[in-house]
């Protein structure tokens, strides 16, 4: 009951904190290897604080991506969709895993998305991606402990600051 | 990757079952939307909506790179700016030498066209715009410009840099717009090869640096290093506006059509100011004698009194020499 009210400073910071990571222009030798700031934030809140577990909340956030990022309506929906249920599957194992472990099944879930927009990408006709691409599960899985200690770290504070 | 084993208690059965249910709804519904998005663009309208709600994120995201930008422009070195400006300069000072022989053309088209009876050629103009800081979704084949319905702009308008066509203008919010590009697999142009005076159409093929041909005949004259341009046909886009350049061409055996493949020659990934041309529907009226009396009414609507307008000067400026 009373974890609802914890962390919601957090949560609305670290939800805002995705659209400018998400649209921010970046080099563009690195453009393509952009980490999936949204599946990262969305998997963190959904492990540690149970909150964000609703599939449709994930595929609210992933309509507001597409029309951000001007993807094909559905695009980034449907693989939100998918990592959050995958995520939801497996939260009992993934918990408690040791962070390297951990941080190694985020990027098996980034990657399987991965995949899902490949398909997306094929049955659109778009151009096939650059190697940069699937250099960003892995780059993921680099950020995921560093993001993990600091909204941990974050969700702390605002808890003993808390009523 | 499917679900490895069991890791929920088995007493929860019946809500594993009834997510995987929501998932299937989940999944189907951003399958159908995905669809309607594609095909047809059934889902342009609430695209619209939403968009013009969210532009104001947009601009938030975009403002400290602006600034960013304008600062680094700041601390540029004053020698280095100095040199920009006199080489901006003699360029300048060569164009207007050009155009100053295009002036004399210009002047004779007009007189010939007068003598032909033809339509007269509306002058284009120009709004100039600059893409914005935002890295949209790399196979979006899209780009945000920061020009929008505040400047006057309106969906289906002709985007071009200083090489060529862009796109076209697509969604318009209030000081923001989306620019469709011709890489998009959706878009469709009508050219005109200059050599030959082939009209046929331009398909985005979804890569960024390539543009297709696909009902070519057979016989078809056309060479690498052949120049496209617009053909001005559908209206959108005024003729003779560059598009691309012939690449390669094939015809493949045991097809109807020979294929092209062509290089766009706007400078789609890398250009950031762009020109917003104002379309001015170049067949719709040919300019009349009773065009001299009508102008002074139209002068005074500037929403729909653009092309008009356009038509209106040419006789005038005709009637001088």
């Amino acid at each position: 009951m009373n974890r609802k009210r914890f962390a919601n400073w957090t949560l609305g910071a670290s939800l805002v904190a995705v659209l400018p990571l998400t649209l921010m222009p970046l080099p563009e030798a690195i453009a393509d290897a952009r980490p999936y700031w949204a599946a990262l934030v969305l998997i963190y809140w959904n492990l540690e604080a149970g909150r964000l577990r609703y599939l449709g909340q994930a595929f609210i956030g992933g309509l507001v991506l597409d029309l951000l990022t001007g993807s094909l309506l559905g695009q980034h929906a449907l693989s939100l969709v998918i990592i959050s249920y995958l995520t939801e599957r497996f939260r009992y194992r993934i918990r408690f895993f040791p962070p390297w472990q951990q941080a190694a099944v985020v990027m098996l879930l980034l990657f399987n998305d991965r995949i899902v927009q490949l398909w997306t990408i094929g049955l659109v006709g778009d151009q096939w991606p650059a190697w940069q691409w699937w250099m960003a599960p892995v780059v993921g899985m680099l950020l995921w402990p560093w993001l993990f200690l600091l909204l941990d770290a974050l969700r702390q504070r605002e808890r003993r600051r808390g009523p | 990757m499917t679900p490895g084993g069991g890791s929920w208690p088995a007493t929860i059965d019946g809500e594993a079952a009834a997510r995987i249910a929501r998932l299937m709804f989940y999944g189907l519904l951003s399958i159908v939307l995905m669809t309607l998005d594609y095909r047809g663009g059934y889902v342009d309208s609430l695209r619209g909506l939403a968009w013009r709600a969210l532009e104001p994120v947009v601009l938030a995201v975009e403002a400290p790179f602006g600034l960013g930008q304008r600062l680094g422009e700041e601390m540029r070195a004053r020698h280095e700016l100095m040199d920009r400006i006199a080489g901006l300069e003699r360029h300048l000072r060569e164009t207007q030498a050009e155009v100053a022989l295009l002036e004399e053309l210009r002047d004779d088209n007009r007189e010939l066209r007068a003598l032909l009876e033809a339509s007269q050629r509306v002058a284009p103009r120009f709004e100039t715009a600059e893409l914005m800081n935002i890295d949209l979704n790399p196979w979006s084949h899209r780009v945000l410009i920061n020009r929008g319905r505040r400047d006057g702009l309106t969906a289906g308008q002709p985007v071009m840099d200083s090489h060529g066509v862009m796109g076209q203008v697509d969604e318009v919010a209030f000081s923001t717009a989306q620019v469709i590009l011709i890489s998009d697999p959706d878009h469709a142009l009508p050219v005109r090869v200059q050599r030959t005076g082939l009209r046929t159409v331009a398909y985005g093929s979804g890569r960024i640096n390539q543009l297709r041909l696909t009902d070519l005949p057979m016989n078809v004259d056309l060479q690498p290093g052949d120049v496209l341009v617009t053909s001005g046909l559908g209206g959108a886009f005024p003729p003779g506006l560059p598009v691309a350049e012939v690449e390669s061409l094939s015809r493949p055996v045991g097809e109807a059509f020979a294929r092209a493949e062509v290089q766009p020659l706007a400078r789609l990934d890398r250009a950031r100011h762009v020109l917003v041309v104002d379309s001015p529907e170049p067949d719709s009226s040919p300019a009349s004698s009773d065009a001299a009396d009508s102008g002074n009414a139209e002068e005074n609507s500037d929403e729909a009194g653009d092309e008009p307008n356009g038509s209106v000067e040419e006789p005038a400026a005709e009637a001088t020499p």
